[in-house]
């Protein structure tokens, strides 16, 4: 039997595995009673691959035999793996659960929490070892980088279009309305792509942050991202009516997100109910970036964030290009537009 | 050159609250030089968009046709240049990179490029200032500039929106020089204008007010059967005509 935990009623911190009605079964009661942690049914045997999959933030490995055997013994070893690649969550978790464990061994041996526990317990720091902060927050501070160079440059690039009157110039031009789009955001995506060489590089040989998966999940993660913030900044364009304004609109839109939790601080700390599914596009990139760079795994995780990026980049890319050059707008297609900024502001705010 | 008359009929549009257009009904034809004269907010700006194509029409049609045979408006947009009223151009581009820039949008070959180059740089006498930034140009120069870019393509209609707006009387005249040369070559010229003085420059003027035309012919025939002096003085005695009642 496993047994999964949650903080905060949403996301996984600890794991368990151990007979039912023993006194694994006790530590998940007062894990799940301190109102941090919730427990799942783990759907793996493998407690490397639930810490891994990121479906466990821990899991808690009993000895050979059980924990209930072991405590009846009087001897054991029970090992707590930790996903640590935010180490101050991994330091919580860790302490947390140490607390919980030697109070339930007391309480399996009917003494106090003074008497020395008779079961050793170790715990096993995965993913950053030295708890290094700076393994947490320089894969956000780089999707951070990478989201204000795109918004900004996409968003002023097109509204300085409009404002200069040559976006009417370019629209009255034998060309396509997917030729003008393309080319006034491919360079923008070539830009941001050639910062991620850039910003990793610096990451890894800077701040020592371990580069364990392969390059070219890093890279499909960064191309969808960078797509998804350049549609992204030529949407807000579209509601722009000079640099300034669409200055302001990408600044709003990168800054607050980034100081959401999931960029710079967990994600556990959002109150209130969070999808699994929904985030902005800072929060899904750097889950990515994160996942690749520090557990070095691709997974349904990484799929999944990766899924959800591009639905972002998709729903930003409806109809950027006006038809209707100056400072008119159609009223259907600003709807148009409204709605689909509306649900972005939606989702990223949940 | 290919010849392109535009025809539009009683087209409607709606823009916000106003009626920008209501009814408007125009026959270009090939060589014509055509003048759109009234105030501001007439609907001129609105009536030019729309036949290039930035608006759609909420009611009537705007037709083409090349070689005298009917044709869609993607076939006809390659033979049409437009220079929109707002500045157009790119202040930190010079004339020379506007020309490439405009070569290159428009797919032009290299030694079509060449030639045609040489003759506007000549026609507009803008060869001394090929590397000054357009935002270092002076008003005449920059309208002159904007319709190099226009004419690069060669086109069979050039439809010009107040080109000659904030430019001093002397860059006017080489102005009006310039389109008087054009029009013999064929083109078809259909200029928006709120300079009434402009408007007996036209060989067809169509006087616009409120989203409709409420008279078109040569100048001089308006000008005869309304008995006024000038353009100018029609439009007062009409402004003022409709504040009285």
């Amino acid at each position: 039997m496993g047994w999964r935990f949650q903080r905060n009623k949403k996301y996984p911190i600890g794991g368990l595995r151990g007979p039912r009605r023993s006194a694994g079964r006790k530590i998940g009661e007062h894990a799940a009673g301190s109102g941090w942690f919730r427990i799942v049914p783990a759907t793996d045997p493998d407690p490397f691959y639930l810490v891994r999959s990121g479906r466990a933030d821990a899991v808690l490995v009993a000895p050979p035999g059980g924990l209930t055997w072991a405590l009846s013994r009087g001897k054991g070893q029970a090992q707590l793996l930790v996903d640590a690649t935010n180490a101050i969550k991994g330091r919580v978790i860790e302490s947390y659960m140490n607390a919980i464990l030697r109070r339930t061994i007391a309480d399996e041996n009917h003494n106090s929490e003074t008497v020395p526990p008779s079961l050793s317990f170790d715990v096993r720091v995965l993913y950053n070892p030295t708890l290094q902060t700076s393994a947490y927050l320089v894969p956000g501070v780089m999707g951070l980088i990478l989201c204000l160079v795109t918004i900004l440059l996409a968003s002023m690039s097109m509204a300085r279009e409009r404002e200069l009157g040559t976006f009417e110039t370019l629209l009255a031009a034998p060309v396509e309305r997917w030729e003008i789009f393309l080319g006034k955001t491919l360079p923008f995506m070539i830009l941001g792509m050639a910062d991620v060489p850039l910003l990793v590089g610096l990451g890894v040989a800077g701040f020592h942050v371990p580069l364990r998966g392969p390059l070219w999940a890093l890279f499909l993660a960064a191309g969808v991202f960078v797509g998804t913030t350049v549609c992204v900044g030529t949407l807000i364009s579209t509601f722009a009516k000079n640099q300034q304004q669409a200055m302001m609109g990408g600044f709003s839109f990168s800054f607050r997100p980034s100081n959401y939790p999931g960029v710079m601080a967990p994600i556990e700390n959002i109150p209130g109910p969070s999808p699994p599914f929904l985030g902005q596009p800072l929060r899904f990139f750097v889950s990515l970036t994160r996942q690749v760079m520090l557990k070095g795994t691709i997974g349904p995780f990484y799929w999944t964030n990766l899924g959800a990026l591009a639905f972002l980049g998709m729903l930003g890319r409806q109809r950027q290009c006006p038809s209707v050059p100056a400072n008119w707008r159609d009223p259907k297609e600003f709807a148009i537009k409204k709605i689909s900024l509306a649900i972005i502001h939606i989702i990223c705010y949940i | 050159m290919t010849s392109l008359s535009i025809e539009v009929t009683d087209v409607y549009k709606k823009l916000g609250p106003n009626q920008a257009l209501a009814g408007v009904t125009l026959c270009l034809e090939e060589g014509g030089l055509y003048g759109v004269i009234g105030p501001d907010g007439a609907g001129k700006t609105t009536l030019l968009r729309t036949i290039m194509g930035l608006f759609h029409p909420d009611e009537g049609r705007v037709a083409f046709r090349i070689e005298n045979k009917a044709a869609s408006f993607d076939q006809a947009r390659p033979l049409i240049a437009y220079m929109p009223q707002q500045q157009s151009l790119y202040p930190d581009l010079s004339i020379k990179e506007h020309l490439e820039f405009f070569r290159d949008l428009y797919q032009i070959s290299d030694d079509v490029y060449t030639a045609r180059r040489q003759r506007l740089l000549r026609l507009t006498r803008l060869e001394k200032f090929e590397d000054r930034p357009a935002g270092q140009l002076s008003g005449g120069m920059y309208k002159k500039l904007g319709l190099m870019c226009a004419l690069l393509q060669t086109p069979s209609a050039l439809l010009l929106d107040e080109p000659t707006n904030g430019v001093d009387p002397i860059s006017r005249r080489e102005f009006w020089d310039l389109l008087y040369e054009l029009r013999g070559e064929g083109i078809l010229i259909l200029m928006a204008t709120a300079y009434m003085d402009e408007a007996e420059r036209c060989g067809e003027v169509h006087l616009m007010e409120a989203g409709r035309i409420w008279t078109y012919g040569p100048p001089r025939t308006i000008l005869e059967k309304e008995k006024a002096r000038d353009f100018a003085e029609l439009f007062v005695r009409r402004a003022e005509g409709s504040q009285g009642k």
